[in-house]
Parts: C-alpha cells; sequence; structure tokens
C-alpha cells in the first residue's frame, strides 16, 4: 500500500507526524485540525439580525467530518461494558434468578438483579415501571438481569450463563380485550384502562339529529419503532466522594436527573447527568433507561460503565408508538358542514404507562381535526397490554388521529360530491375560533395552509 | 396498470405539552468584547435547535448569530429545562432565553446610557451597537458597553429568566379549559401511483405547507418538514412491529421492519405559511413534529383518488392495497384478477 501512496499523501503524513515519518500508522486519536475552522457561508452566521436568517449550524461542520463525539465515541481509563438480559416471555412470575455461572466468567466484574435496585420503579407520571424486572415480567422486553465485563463480548456471553425460572401468567395483547372485565390484569389488582380522557362540547346526539348525513369509520394505526440512528447509550461512572456522573443519550437531562436520583436514593446534587449531542431521539429518549443499572454496576466494580443497546432493544426495550383503534361518527349538513362528530379512542398502552398520559390527552384533543364543531364528544382510553411500552414519539397520538378524522373527511366529501379541498375550507378553524376544550384560538392560518399548499401543489388542475 | 391520485392531509398540533407544568430557563451572559454565551438545559437532538437558541439570543442581544457561543445539556453547569419534547424547544425555551438576553441587555442600557447622554428607555441593541431609537449614528459598540458595564461599574451583564406557557387546567368532565399556549397549522398534499396490479404505492410529490410562526431559521424549518415527511411515509406505507401469539416481537432488526431510505423519497416541496404568534419569542411557534403528522392521511386520500379504494388501517402495504383493489372489483362484479 505505502509505494501507492502519491507524493501528496506522503507530504501530508509528514506534516502529520513529523516524528515517525510515512510508515508508521496513524495515531489512535485524530491530529489538530489541518483545516480552517470558519464556516462556509460567513456572510449568514455573521449578520444581523440573528433572526430570519438561514444560519448553518454550530455542529453541522463536525457532523460532516466524522468529528462529532457521540456516547460511542467517549472512553473513560478501566471503562466496562455492560448488557442487559431481556425475559423473552412476555408475562411470568420470577421464581428465581442464578447469576453464579456468570459471575465465574473471567472478565465479568459485576452482576445485577432487580432486587439490588434501591428504588424499582419509574415512569413520568404513573410509576410503574422496573428499572429491571424483579418479581414479575410485564413484556418480553423487560431486562431481568445485568451484567458488566470488560469486553462486550464476554458480558453478552455472560448473560446467557444466567439461569432465570418463570413461572408464566396469562397475558393480554389486544387492548379491546384487554378492556374486558374477565381479561388478564396486566398490573393487578389494579384494571387494565389506567388513563382516560373526556371531551364534551354542546350536545352531540342533537347534532346528529339535526344533520342530513351520519357517517360512521373504524380506522386502526399499528405500532412502529422510532429507529433512531443512533442506540440508547449512557456511560456512569463515580468519583470518590460518592458523586454520579451520567452521560447519556437521554432529551430531558433534568428529568432524567430528578429520576436517576429517585430510583438510586442519592440527593439530587450529587447526580450530574450530561447530555451530549444525539443521534435522533423523535420522543425515544425522554426518560430513563439503562441509566440507574449502569450506575449500579459501575458502583459495584468500582469503575466506569457503558452501556449502548442494540438494534434488537431499540425495538423490544426502548418504547414505541401506540397502536390506536378509533372509532369516529359525524353529522354533516348537505352541503359539507360538520355538525356534530363523536370519537372514541383505544390506545394501546403496553406494559407500561410512559407517556401515554400525554398522548391520550393530545390524541383527544386534537381527534377532532382543525375544524369548527359544534357538537363533540371525544373520550380515549389507555390501556395495559402485556406489549413493548408505547410511549412519547414525534406528534404523541396526532399522526394516529390525523390518518382517521383526514380519511373520513375525505369519505363524507365523495359521498356528498364536494371537492375535498373544499369541505376543508368550509369546516375549518378561523381567528378567534373555538377549540374542543373551548380556547379561543390566536394565529391560525389553516385555510392559508391549505390554499397554499393547494396553490403550489396545482390541485385539481387538468393533468398533463 | 399505474394509476395517478393525489390527497390532502390537514393538521393542527400544539406546542407543549399537559400533564404537568412545563418550564425552561436560560442563562445570557455578554463577554467583555460584545460576543455572548447561553446557558441551555436542553439538548441538541439533531433537530438544530441549539442554532436557533443561539438566534434567538443573538437577536435579543442585537449581534449576529455567530457571536453566541452555546453551552448546554449538563445539569451541574446549565438551567433546569423540561427538554428536547413536545416540540417546545424553540417557543418555550425560546422565550426564556429571549428574557434572558433582554435582563442582560438592560444591564447594557444602564451602561450605555450615560456614555450616550440618554436614558436607558431611549436605546436599542442593533448590529453589535447599542444605539439611540431614531438616531442610528449615536451609538457604542457593544463590546465598549460590556466591557464598561463589567470593568467599570462592576456589573457584569449576565440575565437569568425562566418561562411556562400559561395554561388552564381542562375540566376533568368536560375536558373543556386552555391546555395549551399556542398551536400550529399544516397542510400536505401528496402524489402517488398505485400499482392496480401489485397493490404498491409509490409516492411521487409531496407538498407541504407548514405553520411555525416566525420561522428563526427558515432553513432548519424545511429540514424538520423533510425529515417528518420521511418518518411519516414509513408509518404510513411500510413501519410495523409484528408480534407471535405469545408476546415476542418477530421483526426486531432492519431487515425486516423496512423504514423508508433516501430512494423512497418523493419530491418535496415546502411553504412555510406566514404567521406571528404574539406569545412566541419574535412570534415563533414550533414545527418539530407537525412535520410528520398529515403524511399518512394525505398518502391515504392519494391512494383512494388513484384506485377508489380506502385502506383503513396503517400501514398501507401492497398486500392490504391489493386486497381492498380485489374487493371492490369483485363487489362490482369485475371479471378478471388484474
Amino acid at each position: 500500500m505505502s509505494e501507492k501512496r502519491t507524493a501528496a499523501e506522503k507530504e501530508t503524513l509528514r506534516e502529520i507526524l513529523p516524528e515517525v515519518g510515512t510508515e508508521h500508522r496513524l495515531p489512535a486519536t485524530p491530529p489538530p485540525a489541518q483545516y480552517s475552522i470558519e464556516t462556509l457561508v460567513p456572510e449568514v452566521r455573521q449578520q444581523t439580525p440573528a433572526v430570519g436568517q438561514r444560519a448553518t449550524r454550530l455542529d453541522a461542520r463536525l457532523h460532516g467530518l466524522g468529528q462529532t463525539k457521540y456516547i460511542d465515541d467517549l472512553a473513560f481509563p478501566g471503562m466496562l461494558h455492560a448488557k442487559i438480559k431481556r425475559a423473552g416471555v412476555a408475562s411470568a412470575r420470577i421464581v428465581c434468578i442464578d447469576t453464579r455461572a456468570a459471575e465465574a466468567v473471567p472478565g465479568v466484574m459485576a452482576v445485577l438483579t432487580g432486587r439490588e435496585i434501591p428504588v424499582n420503579s419509574f415512569g413520568p407520571s404513573i410509576q410503574d415501571q422496573p428499572v429491571l424486572a424483579d418479581e414479575r415480567v410485564f413484556h418480553a422486553g423487560d431486562g431481568v438481569a445485568a451484567v458488566a465485563a470488560v469486553t462486550e463480548q464476554i458480558a453478552t456471553e455472560a448473560l446467557e450463563r444466567i439461569v432465570v425460572e418463570y413461572e408464566p401468567l396469562s397475558a393480554v395483547f389486544d387492548p379491546i380485550d384487554a378492556m374486558k372485565e374477565d381479561a388478564p390484569r396486566v398490573h393487578p389488582p389494579a384494571g387494565n384502562v389506567y388513563a382516560h380522557k373526556v371531551i364534551r362540547k354542546g350536545d352531540v346526539e342533537r347534532g346528529f339529529a339535526e344533520s342530513d348525513r351520519v357517517f360512521e369509520g373504524r380506522y386502526a394505526t399499528q405500532m412502529v419503532e422510532h429507529v433512531p440512528i443512533e442506540p440508547h447509550a449512557a456511560i456512569a461512572q463515580w468519583d470518590s466522594n460518592g458523586r454520579l456522573t451520567v452521560h447519556s443519550t437521554l432529551g430531558r437531562i433534568t428529568l432524567g436527573r430528578t429520576d436517576l436520583a429517585r430510583t438510586l436514593k442519592l440527593p439530587v446534587n450529587r447526580v450530574q447527568v450530561v447530555g451530549t449531542i444525539v443521534g435522533g431521539n423523535f420522543g425515544g429518549k425522554n426518560e430513563i433507561s439503562q441509566e440507574p443499572v449502569l450506575a449500579l454496576l459501575a458502583r459495584k466494580a468500582g469503575r466506569p460503565v457503558k452501556g449502548v443497546y442494540t438494534r434488537r432493544e431499540e425495538f423490544v426495550a426502548s418504547t414505541t408508538r401506540h397502536p390506536i383503534v378509533m372509532d369516529y361518527k359525524t353529522g354533516v349538513r348537505r352541503d359539507g358542514r360538520i355538525l356534530a362528530r363523536k370519537v372514541r379512542l383505544v390506545l394501546d398502552g403496553g406494559a407500561y404507562c410512559s407517556w401515554s398520559e400525554t398522548t391520550l390527552g393530545k390524541a383527544c384533543i386534537l381527534s377532532a381535526g382543525p375544524y369548527k364543531i359544534e357538537h363533540l364528544h371525544a373520550e380515549a382510553f389507555a390501556v395495559y397490554t402485556n406489549k413493548t411500552v408505547t410511549g412519547a414519539m414525534r406528534g404523541f397520538g396526532a399522526p394516529q388521529v390525523c390518518f382517521a378524522y383526514e380519511s373520513h373527511m375525505d369519505e363524507i366529501a365523495a359521498a356528498l360530491g364536494i371537492d375535498p379541498l373544499e369541505i376543508r375550507l368550509l369546516n375549518a378553524f378561523d381567528e378567534g375560533s373555538s377549540s374542543p376544550t373551548g380556547q379561543t384560538l390566536e394565529s391560525v392560518v389553516v385555510k392559508a395552509s391549505l390554499l397554499k399548499a393547494a396553490q403550489r401543489f396545482g390541485w385539481r388542475e387538468p393533468r398533463s | 396498470m399505474k394509476r395517478r391520485g393525489s390527497g390532502i392531509g390537514c393538521m393542527w398540533y400544539p406546542i407543549g405539552f399537559t400533564v404537568s407544568a412545563n418550564p425552561s430557563a436560560a442563562t445570557v451572559k455578554v463577554n467583555e468584547d460584545g460576543t455572548a454565551t447561553l446557558l441551555t438545559g436542553t439538548v441538541e437532538t439533531g433537530q438544530g435547535s441549539l442554532t436557533v437558541l443561539g438566534q434567538i439570543a443573538a437577536e435579543a442581544l442585537g449581534v449576529a448569530t455567530e457571536d453566541v457561543h452555546v453551552v448546554s445539556a449538563d445539569t451541574d453547569a446549565t438551567p433546569m429545562d423540561t427538554g428536547a419534547i413536545a416540540s417546545r424547544t424553540t417557543y418555550v425555551t425560546g422565550n426564556a432565553v429571549k428574557l434572558a438576553g433582554e435582563k442582560a441587555r438592560s444591564i447594557l442600557f444602564e451602561a450605555a446610557a450615560p456614555m450616550l447622554g440618554v436614558k436607558p428607555d431611549q436605546l436599542e441593541a442593533r448590529d453589535r451597537k447599542i444605539q439611540v431609537k431614531g438616531f442610528p449614528q449615536r451609538s457604542v459598540p457593544m463590546g465598549d458597553v460590556a466591557r464598561h458595564a463589567l470593568v467599570v461599574k462592576g456589573e457584569p451583564p449576565i440575565g437569568t429568566a425562566s418561562f411556562n406557557p400559561p395554561t388552564v387546567a381542562m375540566d376533568p368532565e368536560t375536558g373543556q379549559g386552555k391546555p395549551f399556549s399556542t398551536y400550529v397549522y399544516a397542510t400536505q398534499i401528496a402524489e402517488v401511483d398505485v400499482d392496480d396490479e401489485t397493490g404498491e404505492v409509490e409516492v411521487l410529490r409531496i407538498v407541504a405547507a407548514h405553520d411555525c410562526g416566525t420561522p428563526i431559521n427558515p432553513m432548519l424549518v424545511e429540514g424538520q418538514v423533510e425529515g417528518g415527511i420521511a418518518m411519516g411515509i414509513g408509518f404510513a406505507l411500510q413501519e410495523e412491529i409484528l408480534f407471535d401469539a405469545a408476546g415476542r416481537q418477530i421483526n426486531p432488526n432492519l431487515t425486516n421492519y423496512i423504514i423508508p431510505t433516501s430512494l423512497d423519497m418523493p419530491e418535496i416541496e415546502v411553504d412555510i405559511v406566514p404567521s406571528y404568534d404574539p406569545t412566541g419569542p419574535f412570534g415563533a411557534k414550533g414545527v418539530g413534529e407537525p412535520t410528520s403528522v398529515p403524511t399518512a392521511a394525505a398518502i391515504a386520500n392519494a391512494i383512494y383518488d388513484a384506485v377508489g379504494v380506502r385502506v383503513t388501517s396503517l400501514p398501507m402495504t401492497a398486500e392490504k392495497v391489493l386486497a381492498a383493489i380485489r374487493a371492490k372489483r369483485a363487489r362490482l362484479g369485475v371479471k378478471g384478477d388484474g
């Protein structure tokens, strides 16, 4: 290879590594940048006023040069690697966990189970989620034990040697089934409906009675993952005063610090959370996940501990988007004006509450669409199932209900023989319209957005 | 054969969330040369929020984007923040940054007033200068004022402020209340080709007209819209986590769970709808999440327009579309399977 280097490359190498010549390997850490650190379009970043400028991002150059430090690029002296064992069964009682064989693997420095976690529960509104399952498994992606070892490979191998004995329990996977009285309870003794929201405005039955036509439809959406490029990742380390520092991909470090202090029973001022630049969040990194596990492994081992989720763990162990079953009933006048709407939403809440209450609230409020509807009754339920936990994801229930109310709108338009653009313009909010919750809306530009998009698209112009 | 159709998806979306209070705090420090440092507890998750917050701080101080260095996301060093969630950063954290910048600026005005022989309320900060309103030629460079405040007056120009959107709790029986401070609105129109022999849907073009209040950085708004549409297309046509009968995922990998790639992306045309929200920083609201909200709806309606079938569950896979086409043909008594 070395013979093939051009003269220019040899020259560059000599500049970078004057003391070792051209035939040695590059150092592990890159040398200081050899290029100008000025931005490509300085005139934009240097202009005033600043607001409204198409200023290049502060981090764009580092991304482009591959110099952004994500968690997996960070290392601390003596750092270990953690792996978490996933249950693989959706609903079971944990009879016993035998970690002796894993502890005996050379290179394993610490093993952790749920019973060792000072406060083994967390959650932004209901603290129903264990950090590691201890007595019961609620979904197949639950962590049941964790290992810290000198390499990822050893940690993964040691997980195989942890033996967990389960007593299978009945499970429920369909949210509509889970609402039935005799359904298996995911978190007994509580029922499976763990959050409920209602919005009532006007008199929906009177609205239907006054309508020329009434349309009904059921719509459903699926469970999806955020799929960020960077998976959940964190590094935990303690100083000799017993103060914890966690570098993490968390998007909410203030809440993360509170949750870490709570689960570890530490004063808040003994926990530092440092958020790194994150390779995508989309709502999936809004609460702690493996951070308390890494912290406890680090304390046991006396060394920094890094954990990076595998792609499989991103799917099975992180939060996902709520599937929603959505029933719509809408009363309209012959001219397309909506008079009344009744909506019933059932959110598959998965095994834990997570951000379901926020999702439920937004889905319920938004479910009527950006339209003036005098008589409205929307009702929404979040239901436990023994499935992957559903939580915050870009739109919090809005993409689901938008699929329903906009599909429904076009069905109504087609049945009445009205153009889809016309029926929306007829019903859309105006400045000062009243929202489903009775809020007077300001800076409303629904019609402007419809007209702008229609103009740009060439809506209903003859096709060439 | 391929049949072309177009469909509209229109939406509204709130800024922030409802379950609890939703505050952000920020600190702006003006250095001796008129550059500044912003401390914020939010996290950059790839959306460009730190650039936007820097622009807001710069605007409040009358300096350029480049002049503000942003320090973020360290619970030891930066103030409390509800975080990078719920399309709230530009609006909520942005308001806190603007207020913090204005507090620092007021210290500069106190220092500059005697230098210019006017009262502090007669001053404005623009173009890296502090100048008399209506008389821009009577000005002092920002750096001179900052140095004077720190070194002569002994009053470091530092401002700290917080912001929490005003809301009214919803009545539990009727849901009436003011759950969010403000909302954004958007329309996307999709053009698709549907192959009526295979059910395959190809998204050709999406036109997106989004309201975000004042676009603090129009380029980043466009980036959000394009990214949101990519996510919306996956939600509409491809992505689904599948489970076996025992509740275990059967496709937890990117081989069997297919997300859109750059080759799946249609032509996208973005318009920012003119709007100004007096409660937002310099009129801004937000744009992050809404961009992926109406995409699936627009595609569903475009499929109906193309082949006359309504798929009521996502994802609208080729199998589902083809089954709906066949069911429609059977209903109408059309012969043939193709």
